[in-house]
């Protein structure tokens, strides 16, 4: 076993792109979530409308790449006021599933035959990125970096990118808390009665701090898009959200610095099982008395299956994960 | 961590892997070797309603890139024609015209050879498909179109309002939304397929196990999380979050025995419509739509006149009165997982037969339950019968509108419809929901 291998890749994990891009949906999420108490079960619809903001700027439009950031901004209200206006008065649990629906429905929307002219289809789309590259202060080609963080010219542009905006959102979303408006969402979250009879008007701080939320996701699924340079419908599946979420809960509810360790965290482990569980059967299937254990084609599914174990876990022995703070994680929907 | 749900887990989950394993031998045994599978299908429009039914005794032979034979076979009861290859690499696949059945040829416009590039082989078996017969213009009428649909959508509106019974009375009782419910669905396909398809037992056998072994699962699902998790004070929303990270792993742990693929179960796979006055439907759906029909009425009457099922409904409206006046709600909400798991199970089969079992088939119908109990209303039974029977209906009929890709934006639709003019449901309390 190539343990150097996997100690390098895990390392490159935790500081790569994929933590990067989680980190930015985290700290949406957990605006959300964390401090507001919504549920949002469709952050991978708000982060396929940054992707498809900067997607339509080519395949649609024909227009300079820079227009996709209004573009998606306004596809994150529209979406926002859709799932939130219906249920925003309602219980918690009503938000999740008319979220988790829009995202489902976003999804075959984009990847639909009829609607392929405008979002490229199951394709996606891949011609919106040049820009963007021509922008690369890097050598495409070339090594950056110190072991075990080396990664090519390309990526780097992207990292700083992602990192650089994961450091300005963070800092923007702790004022932000710190202020009037951030204890009055953090009040909605403990108690929406007595916050309410003090005439603030709920709806509209809810409405808020989902767009907010959906602003961060919008640049998740944009440094996410730049990164492949390409848009693919598959990539916003109602999964994406859950492995936020879970990467969410790890580094900590209602905490700034747990959404952005949690995503770097969620990322080593996870590499980290699937480069050792990959060199494990690499060569055959791991057999144990002539029965086989897992073979190669398996390790993606136990890769999941541990993410859903870990969110389990998490969620009922140590809700407020790393960093948390238990009393701040009096979650109740009723 | 307490020893005794260290315990129960382990239990539960390997019982699971247990069952599971067996369900997923026979396939992994044959999926180390790659294959070319050939299908040739009989395809027939009537009814605004392509049908496609396989053709037996189809040469097909695969060819490599050199035009040097590699293997052929003769399509079986399924039109399968399966030919193994050496490598992934780039081959033709020819269908023999001549052994075609008399009367029947290739679809015109089609060719009777396929190429395949090494590309393809994204898993170990590369299908391809031949059609032949007629594909005349549609002589379908309008009418004809919508009874067609109407009664797909009835038989899709039963299934949904089986499976989410158990989800809208786990709801009333306990006040979790459980994403994992689909998993429920699953789980009933699954082990059908294992029971019928991996071990050879009947299914009509079989499907009284399999639902009992539903059951179990609803019941373990309560047992090893939920009921422990509320004896210690958790949030619902942390719980829904925990019924989140059950869903995937259950998920993946289905993907990681049966494989990604969809299968469909050996029982009454394959079967002719029948015409009755303008619908198609085949015997084996017209009976699990009966089937369904008399199971729900079945549990409305439980729910209207039995004891339990009274106090069931009592635990749902009020589960501080109830417990005031001497229910014993902890074995209500037993009764409801192990009640819930058991129909989720039955639609899983009823599912499998109609579609084909696959590890994400539950799942699939998760969105439409959430629509079907909204629509009803969140927590009362007969609503989650009505409003999943109206949204099965519902999204069947749209399709004659939209492009059937997205037949299940109708079901987001009628969704935040109801939860800006009626939240509460058809059949719900009007309460503050707020």
């Amino acid at each position: 076993m190539d343990w150097i291998r996997i100690i390098e890749n895990t390392f490159r994990a935790f500081a790569g792109v994929d933590a990067a891009y989680f980190a930015l949906a985290a700290i949406g999420l957990n605006v959300q979530f964390g401090y507001t108490g919504l549920l949002n079960f469709g952050q991978a619809a708000f982060m396929a409308c940054g992707a498809y903001g900067l997607g339509l700027t080519s395949q649609y439009f024909d227009i300079s790449f820079w227009w996709g950031i209004p573009i998606a901004m306004a596809l994150v209200i529209i979406l926002a006021l859709l799932v939130g206006i219906p249920t925003l008065r309602l219980r918690a649990d009503y938000l999740a599933i008319v979220t988790i629906a829009a995202a489902e429905l976003v999804r075959l929307v984009v990847r639909s035959v009829k609607f392929k002219r405008i979002f490229g289809g199951s394709d996606g789309i891949n011609t919106f990125s040049n820009e963007f590259r021509a922008l690369n202060p890097f050598q495409p080609s070339a090594q950056y970096g110190i072991w075990p963080f080396r990664y090519n010219g390309y990526t780097m542009f992207t990292l700083l990118v992602g990192w650089s905006l994961v450091a300005v959102v963070s800092v923007l979303v702790w004022l932000l808390i710190r202020s009037p408006w951030g204890r009055v969402v953090k009040a909605i979250r403990e108690d929406e009665d007595a916050v309410r009879s003090l005439g603030k008007n709920i709806y509209s701080y809810k409405m808020q701090s989902l767009i907010i939320g959906g602003f961060c996701g919008m640049l998740s699924g944009m440094v996410f898009a730049l990164d492949r340079g390409s848009v693919q419908p598959d990539n916003y599946s109602r999964d994406v959200t859950f492995y936020i979420l879970t990467a969410l809960v790890l580094g900590g509810l209602a905490r700034v610095m747990g959404s952005i360790v949690g995503p770097m965290m969620f990322w080593g482990l996870y590499v980290f099982s699937d480069n050792f569980l990959r060199q494990l059967v690499q060569s055959a299937p791991l057999r144990i008395g002539g029965v086989t254990i897992i073979q190669s084609t398996q390790v993606g599914a136990v890769n999941y299956m541990l993410v859903g174990l870990g969110l389990i876990i998490l969620m009922s022995k140590r809700p407020q994960g790393v960093f948390g703070n238990r009393n701040e994680m009096a979650l109740d929907g009723r | 961590m307490n020893a005794k749900w260290g315990i129960r887990a382990m239990v539960f989950i390997g019982g699971i892997m247990l069952v599971l394993c067996f369900a997923g031998t026979q396939v992994s045994a044959a999926e180390n070797d790659l294959f070319v599978i050939a299908q040739v299908n009989h395809q027939t429009v009537a009814s605004g309603i392509s049908t496609r039914e396989p053709v037996q005794g189809v040469k097909v032979a695969v060819l490599d890139e050199a035009g040097v034979l590699v293997g052929e076979a003769v399509t079986d009861d399924m039109g399968e024609a399966k030919i193994s290859v050496p490598s992934r690499a780039g081959y033709t696949v020819q269908l023999d015209t001549s052994t075609l059945p008399d009367q029947l040829s290739l679809i015109t416009g089609t060719s009777n050879s396929f190429v395949i590039l090494a590309d393809d082989f994204k898993t170990q078996i590369k299908r391809v498909s031949f059609f032949i017969g007629d594909v005349g213009v549609s002589t379908t009428t309008l009418v004809e179109k919508i009874s067609q649909r109407a009664a797909d959508g009835i038989r899709l509106g039963l299934i949904i309002a089986l499976c989410s019974v158990g989800l809208s009375l786990v709801f009333g009782t306990t006040g979790l939304t459980n994403f994992a419910h689909g998993e429920m669905i699953t789980f009933g396909g699954l082990m059908a397929f294992f029971l019928n398809v991996t071990l050879g037992i009947p299914l009509l056998v079989a499907a009284p196990f399999v639902v009992a072994f539903g059951g179990l699962f609803g019941l373990g699902f309560n047992w090893v999380i939920f009921a422990r998790l509320r004896k210690r004070g958790v949030g619902l929303v942390s719980q829904m979050v925990v019924s989140v990270g059950l869903s995937i792993m259950l998920r993946n742990m289905f993907l990681f025995q049966f494989k990604g693929r969809t299968r469909p179960l050996d029982d009454f796979s394959l079967q002719k419509g029948m015409d009755i006055g303008p619908i198609k439907i085949t015997p084996r759906d017209l009976t699990t739509g009966i089937i369904s029909l008399v199971v729900l009425i079945t549990v409305a009457l439980v729910l209207q006149r039995s004891r339990t099922g009274k106090a069931v409904r009592a635990v749902s409206d009020n589960p501080n009165l109830a417990s005031a006046t001497g229910i014993d709600t902890q074995r209500i909400i037993q009764i409801v997982w192990c009640a819930g798991g058991a129909l989720a199970a039955l639609g899983g089969i009823f599912r499998g037969l109609d579609e084909q079992v696959g590890f994400q088939m539950g799942s699939g119908l998760l969105f439409l339950m959430f629509a079907g109990i909204t629509l009803g209303g969140l927590g009362s039974a007969f609503g989650a019968l009505v409003g999943g029977f109206m949204v099965g209906v519902l999204v069947e009929m749209a399709s004659l509108v939209v492009p059937s890709e997205l037949k299940n934006a109708p079901a987001l639709l009628i969704l935040i419809l109801v939860l800006i003019l009626r939240p509460q449901g058809i059949l719900g309390k009007k309460q503050r929901v707020g």
